[in-house]
């Protein structure tokens, strides 16, 4: 019974406001990513459930709980932080027991729980060293491992994993996702990473200047944006949008003037709209097309992106199927379905 | 290194760099050669160790109430180092860590005091003293300094190496803002403690000018004190003077040497 509510919370530093009024529901045992570019409001809001940020106004229940004044350490909540913050005065075994100490719990307990997570973690090895000693990757498990010691009801990761390099965070990516399943808890977890927003959430919070733009799960936001932002914001490689005037029998797009592009959704005629298609979304069998000349080609193996232009400058990032042959300079026709363009009105949403 | 250009440069190096050592280390040398002779040899300035030395300790161990004045100076110089790093340390912690409309303002009045020169405080520090009855205490020197402009000065700038996470997981883990401080923040800044011990720890040993007014009675007196006492006699013993003078510089290169290393990071800021 751990679920979070949040009603209206704001917060300001001054005349500056930076959460500007957020509504969410989390259930138990969700796991939920804030996902948002830098400077949106997501590690605010999340120190904000934490208690290290006081709330300026709205509630905040955690379980059933308002929590809005309660200490940080007595919330039921346990954090992750991006550098890791552990005390390097002490070993690994010392870091992790140190709220327990701190509690009064009883030696053989706390001694219990170290192994525990020590366990889960594969950290047994270690559990003598100080941080100096541990790479990032075993620093981040000990980061890890000093939250699950303390049974929180809610987890919070604040970017856990932006200081590693690639490769381990792809390897702690998967390792958290374990954990998850392991401690079967909440998890709430920021990022400014799409790419851990899709693989990890059940519910991805997409932020933006201290508003929430969508929630929802991966697909539902991959699939069905509800703005320009989101669309844009979700997805690799990004979505293309285009810009077109809609006409009676369908879209005119600014870069591709010979062609009338079906609409997917009735738009009056004359009206400004942005349109968006996925680069996976063309398709060399689809029913509509875009000539396009091919400037860059990037093979990955697997596949093919090709980076083309119409008339205009903007470039098109194009999934080919994985078409070998392709060579800058081609003339390529990009197909697609007009079922998978999404249109987008003037104001930035989605035209339904 | 056939330039001779550059090796003239090396020259001048070397010749600058000795001219510097022979001008730190010849006192102390003449400290020590001056103990072991007697007073008109030094005079004459006589730069070989002579025969006198037991006779120069044996004159000031009788002519000085040693153990009595050693605690004294132990004692102000001791609590005092402590109380200051205390104080001034939990003063530069706050003004980091905490955020305020006034803090900078706060801040840089404390700064401007630094100019203040003691020479103008010393007399109305003396009649507050007088009117505390605090004249010739322990605590007439101890408390004066334990607020330092400069070690608050010197711990605010090593507290933003300090990493804020730290004292937010503290927070987490359950713990006040005092054990944070205790718990985290002191381990966490020992090589800055340590550095600040040495600085405070040299200045009070070495304190002259307020002691002097403060302390009236020979017992209270400290060796700093002491030792300047024995060259305002007619005919200072210098041989003396010299033993004496070793006794007040040796605390101070001890601790020196066993916190150097520590006293090196700090000064170069480093929080690992």
């Amino acid at each position: 019974m751990s679920g979070l509510k949040l009603r209206n919370v704001k917060k300001s530093f001054g005349a500056v406001d930076v959460i500007k009024g957020v509504d969410l529901d989390i259930e138990d045992k969700q796991f939920v990513v804030f996902v948002g570019p830098s400077g949106c409001g997501k590690s605010t809001l999340l120190r904000m459930i934490a208690g290290l940020e006081q709330i300026s106004s709205g509630d905040l229940f955690i379980g059933d709980k308002r929590m809005n004044e309660v200490d940080p350490a007595h919330r039921g909540i346990a954090m992750v932080f991006q550098s890791y913050a552990l005390y390097p005065h002490m070993t690994v075994r010392e870091n992790m027991g140190f709220a327990l100490k701190f509690a009064g719990r009883p030696k053989e307990e706390i001694a219990k729980r170290v192994d525990e997570a020590a366990r889960i973690l594969e950290l047994g090895k270690l559990l003598d060293r100080r941080p100096g000693q541990l790479s990032g990757g075993q620093r981040q498990r000990v980061a890890i491992g000093r939250a699950i010691v303390r049974h929180p009801d809610v987890f919070l990761f604040d970017e856990p994993l932006s200081n590693l390099d690639a490769e381990l965070r792809v390897h702690m990516r998967i390792e958290i996702a374990r954990l998850h399943k392991e401690l079967n808890t909440t998890i709430i977890y920021v990022t400014h990473d799409q790419v851990e927003a899709m693989t990890l959430a059940d519910k991805i919070v997409v932020l933006r200047d201290g508003i929430i733009e969508q929630a929802g799960s991966p697909l539902e936001l991959y699939d069905d944006p509800d703005n320009l932002f989101v669309a844009g914001f979700i997805g690799s490689p990004k979505m293309n949008l285009l810009t077109g005037t809609a006409e009676a029998g369908g879209i005119r797009l600014a870069d591709f003037p010979e062609h009338l592009v079906p609409s997917p959704v009735a738009v009056p005629a004359g009206t400004a709209v942005t349109v968006g298609i996925r680069p996976e979304h063309f398709d060399p069998t689809g029913s509509a097309a875009l000539d396009t000349s091919v400037e860059i080609i990037e093979h990955l193996g697997g596949e093919t992106y090709a980076y083309a232009r119409g008339a205009g400058s903007n470039l098109l990032t194009i999934a080919t199927d994985n078409n070998r042959t392709l060579k800058t300079g081609d003339r390529y026709q990009a197909r697609f379905n007009p079922a998978s363009l999404l249109v987008f009105g003037k104001d930035g949403k989605r035209l339904r | 290194m056939s330039n001779p250009l550059a090796l003239l440069g090396r020259v001048a190096t070397y010749a600058l760099l000795i001219i510097a050592a022979f001008v730190s280390v010849f006192p102390f040398l003449w400290m020590l050669i001056g103990a072991t002779n007697y007073s008109a040899d030094i005079i004459k300035g006589k730069v070989t160790p002579g025969t006198a030395l037991l006779q120069n300790i044996s004159v000031f161990f009788n002519s000085v109430d040693m153990p009595r004045i050693l605690f004294n100076s132990f004692f102000i110089a001791g609590v005092g180092t402590a109380l200051t790093l205390l104080i001034s340390s939990l003063a530069g912690y706050g003004f980091e860590m905490f955020r305020s409309k006034f803090r900078e303002k706060v801040f840089g009045g404390l700064l401007l005091m630094l100019s203040i020169p003691f020479a103008a405080l010393m007399i109305p520090l003396f009649i507050m003293m007088a009117n505390f009855k605090m004249i010739n205490t322990y605590q007439a020197i101890i408390l004066p300094t334990v607020a330092s402009i400069f070690i608050i000065f010197y711990f605010r700038q090593a507290t933003k190496a300090f990493p804020h996470e730290l004292r937010d997981a503290a927070r987490i883990d359950g713990l006040k803002e005092w054990q944070i401080f205790l718990y985290v923040y002191m381990p966490v800044m020992r090589s800055t403690y340590a550095a600040a011990t040495i600085i405070v720890f040299m200045a009070n040993w070495n304190n002259y000018l307020w002691p002097l007014i403060v302390l009236q009675t020979n017992e209270m007196k400290t060796l700093t004190l002491v030792v300047a006492g024995l060259t305002s006699a007619y005919t200072p013993d210098f041989g003396v003077v010299m033993v004496g003078a070793i006794f007040a510089t040796l605390p101070t290169l001890v601790i020196f040497f066993l916190l150097q290393r520590r006293f090196v990071e700090g000064m170069l800021g480093a929080v690992k």
